[in-house]
């Protein structure tokens, strides 16, 4: 599509920030040599060519990188964000440069989302790059006659991943969706580092507080939560974990972590969402937080921490609101609530996305090759290994093969 | 109050309510009356920490005005300070003659004591304003390189006011120089290049307190880092700490990420850069601007050009770039907001009371580079300790006995 048109068909703030967001979308080109290794190794053999894709994750340059390369390959490619809080709007105005369809404005209201996902939904996607199941969802529920029409979906988070087996078990995933969360590529790496990294670095910077010394709360010891603990302590903080499953809070306990029940909550100066879930910070979990507490959401809802169960807040510094408890005890939120290292910072390292997105590339690709059967699968062993392998290579590391001998050892049923 | 300043004060307010120490200071200069209508000057870089020490100060009574190099200035911060009633000379981006000009300006208001950074302005008074010495008191000096230089002017016998080495303070370096430029360097890499950390090759050259905190906040954030040092000491304890240790052309040579704490210019030497590899990022951390030649490379580069907002790519051959963050000026302040502000209570209560201590006792102080005080030292530890709720031992009297005892065990 020719930038023009692309910009006709849009809506984005303004596409004078281009330039801006230009500059970002080349800087994450430099740094993700694994997409860039693919795009000329896999997506170039023209299985892409005239696919329509939407992609709908979260609207910054590597996404919009992703959205590039697909184009590139050949796709018609629509992008908008998966959440109103963390579309950047420069990089929504280069994606147009482009010659990229976009839908997405920062800080859109509820009914400018959901109007943007529509229109992606309408521009009649074959295959779906999803972030939170957020348009898969809708077009099963408000473009049923567009299921058809898809070849399948790539999702990108752990929510997602649950929302589409959920509509699995609803009989309703008439297509096949591969949960690019569960390769290894992604969870392993995306999950744990890039949002341990990534939601440090956020809390730091939007507060200029000190980590050292800090007792940090972390709600939910998924791979998130793991990475949040290990770069809290890593930046010189004590951690809490507080779980619902017994497995994972036993790790957190052999990981050497405290692990409590909402008590644990009281002696935190900063608490980290992490469930995946909603209302992990619900009233009865605020009324037993301490003066001065800070809050922040790594999961991948707004609806971790009711913030509507606190009172309207006050603006103390950029993103972050100063909102009063009970008994004249204060709380600090950051980014209102919604992913704190997206909406209050750049989102995950690049190096962590060029992972993640191969696999949603390879992902893409697979399913505009066919032949795939509906309902939630994994991406393909072989695929997710060809990632990992590639990484490698681009770090200059590479493996010993193991021996026949050890071959065989494996290979072996008896002692 | 207009947006700018408005916006400053913010800042400085949000400062403020995490600086319990300096705080208490705060009380106790407006009840000891110790520093009203003195006048002090205070030369650190413009952000919401600094301005709420020289707020701390004004509000205890003091005539207090501020100066500094405009790569560390936010201006919405000297906005908000100057509309506490503090006299500003600072602006972003300002040049090196426009600076120049603002520390002489604090200076023409005659300060009886300086709160200084890298000695800049007391050396400027010893060298081409000594009119400012007839009533300056004493000068209380932040950073490591600033006492070195101080002490180098007391070896010659230039120094003919007495310094209080604020920076040497326990509760300064133990805190600010390893915990405070150990998380904010490391956030100022992550925030403005916006890459991944875990994996890479980090290089710290330099193994003082700056580079300790470097080298462990990157390993907490899973780097594999690696130590240049030329003091033998410093080295083994990096070996020691579970660091490699390499001399600086080699670690270059494998380096992703190199970052310089040594304060010492030139502590990058040509032919180390010579060898970083293609995409490597160069962070200063150190007290000093020029501890890798930024201007060298400038020079050299075939193309120079900017990769992100505070991060510039200096291509040096057709395959080969390496790129700069925050310009090669310490890069927590240049690409970040400078300390923790829980770090910065800590050294201005530090620096408060240095400025306190001189106007009380500099009459009775030689002309030479002095301790804070142990006494005050420990007191800011124990106000710390106080303000964080944590409870600590003290010695019993039998331990006492036991540790002023000198007999031989019986």
């Amino acid at each position: 599509m020719a930038a023009a048109d692309a910009a006709t068909r849009s809506r984005i703030a303004d596409p004078g920030l281009a330039p801006a967001g230009e500059q970002r979308i080349r800087w994450v080109a430099r740094h993700s040599p694994v997409l860039n290794r693919l795009a000329q190794a896999r997506l170039a053999d023209g299985a892409l060519r005239g696919k329509r894709v939407a992609v709908v994750v979260h609207l910054e340059a590597k996404t919009a990188y992703l959205a590039t390369l697909l184009a590139e390959a050949g796709a018609e490619v629509v992008a908008a964000g998966s959440n109103p809080g963390t579309t950047q709007d420069a990089v929504a105005a280069a994606l147009v440069h482009r010659g990229i369809e976009v839908h997405a404005t920062h800080g859109a209201s509820p009914d400018e989302f959901v109007g943007d996902l529509l229109a992606a939904a309408d521009f009649e996607p074959e295959i779906v790059v999803d972030d939170g199941a957020e348009l898969t969802g809708r077009i099963v529920d408000l473009r049923p006659e567009l299921v058809p029409r898809l070849l399948g979906v790539t999702e990108e988070t752990t929510t997602g991943v649950a929302r589409l087996r959920a509509l699995e078990r609803a009989g309703r995933l008439t297509f096949p969706a591969i949960a690019a969360n569960d390769a290894w590529s992604k969870h392993l790496y995306d999950n744990r580092y890039g949002t341990g990294q990534s939601t440090l670095a956020a809390i730091l910077r939007l507060t200029n507080l000190a980590a050292a010394g800090k007792e940090f709360c972390i709600l939910g010891y998924g791979w998130v939560g793991k990475g949040l603990a290990r770069y809290a302590e890593g930046m010189g903080g004590r951690v809490t974990v507080i779980e619902v499953d017994p497995v994972p809070a036993l790790e957190a306990h052999m990981d050497g972590h405290r692990v409590a029940g909402l008590d644990g909550l009281a002696d935190a100066d900063v608490v980290i969402t992490a469930t995946g879930g909603i209302e992990a910070l619900d009233r009865d979990a605020l009324a037993r937080l301490k003066d001065g507490v800070i809050l922040a959401n790594a999961g991948h809802h707004d609806r971790e921490i009711d913030v509507d169960a606190l009172r309207p807040g006050e603006e103390v510094r950029p993103g972050i609101t100063r909102h009063e408890l009970d008994g004249g005890r204060r709380a600090y939120l950051l980014a209102e609530g919604r992913l704190v290292n997206i909406a209050g910072a750049d989102g995950h390292p690049v190096e962590i996305m060029d992972l993640s997105f191969s696999v949603q590339a390879l992902a893409a690709h697979l399913i505009a090759g066919g032949g795939l059967e509906p309902g939630v699968q994994r991406l393909p062993a072989d695929l997710d290994r060809e990632i990992a392998r590639t990484k490698l290579e681009t770090l200059g590391i590479e493996l010993p093969e193991p021996s026949e001998a050890q071959r065989a050892f494996l290979e072996r049923w008896t002692g | 109050m207009d947006g700018l300043s408005a916006q400053g004060e913010r800042k400085i307010a949000w400062a403020a309510s995490w600086m319990p120490v300096l705080n208490r200071v705060r009380d106790e200069l407006r009840e000891d009356g110790s520093v009203a209508d003195r006048r002090i000057a205070v030369i650190l870089p413009v952000e919401p920490k600094t301005a709420y020490l020289a707020a701390v100060l004004a509000e205890a009574g003091a005539d207090v005005s501020v100066a500094f190099q405009g790569a560390m200035v936010h201006d919405d911060v000297a906005a908000g300070l100057a509309a506490r009633g503090v006299a500003v000379f600072a602006r972003r981006g300002s040049s090196h003659e426009e600076e120049l000009g603002y520390f002489e300006d604090v200076l023409a208001r005659r300060p009886e004591v300086v709160i200084d950074d890298r000695a800049d302005v007391i050396r400027l008074a010893h060298t081409t304003h000594p009119e400012v010495l007839e009533t300056l008191v004493g000068a209380s000096e932040e950073t490591t390189s600033g006492v070195v230089a101080l002490r180098a002017m007391e070896a010659d016998g230039t120094l003919k006011v007495p310094c209080v080495a604020a920076n040497d303070a326990r509760s300064k370096f133990l805190f600010d120089n390893r915990y405070g430029s150990g998380q904010s360097t490391v956030s100022a890499v992550m925030d403005s290049t916006n890459l991944l950390v875990a994996g890479k090759r980090l290089v710290v050259v330099g193994y003082g307190w700056v580079g300790k905190g470097i080298a462990r906040r990157a390993r907490g954030m899973n780097a594999r880092v690696v130590v240049c040092e030329v003091d033998p000491f410093a080295a083994l304890e990096a070996f020691h700490d579970g660091f490699e240790v390499l001399p600086i052309a080699e670690a270059c040579a494998g380096a992703d990420i190199v970052m310089t704490a040594t304060g010492v210019r030139g502590a990058v030497p040509p032919e180390a850069i010579d060898r970083l590899p293609d995409g490597a990022l160069l962070a200063n951390c150190g007290g000093v601007d020029d501890e890798f030649d930024v201007a060298a490379l400038r020079e050299r580069a075939l193309a120079v050009e900017e990769a992100r907002p505070g991060v510039e790519e200096f291509r040096l051959s057709e395959d080969r770039s390496v790129f700069v963050i925050g310009g090669g000026v310490v890069v927590n302040l240049s690409a970040g907001e400078g300390h923790p502000v829980e770090i910065m209570d800590l050294t201005f209560a530090v620096q408060a009371l240095s400025a306190r201590h001189l106007l009380r006792h500099a009459h009775e102080l030689e002309p030479r580079v002095h301790q804070f005080p142990a006494e005050l030292d420990e007191q800011v530890a124990r106000w710390k300790l106080d303000a964080l709720g944590v409870r600590i031992d003290s010695l019993t009297e039998a331990q006492l006995a036991f540790l002023r005892g000198w007999e031989a065990f019986a």
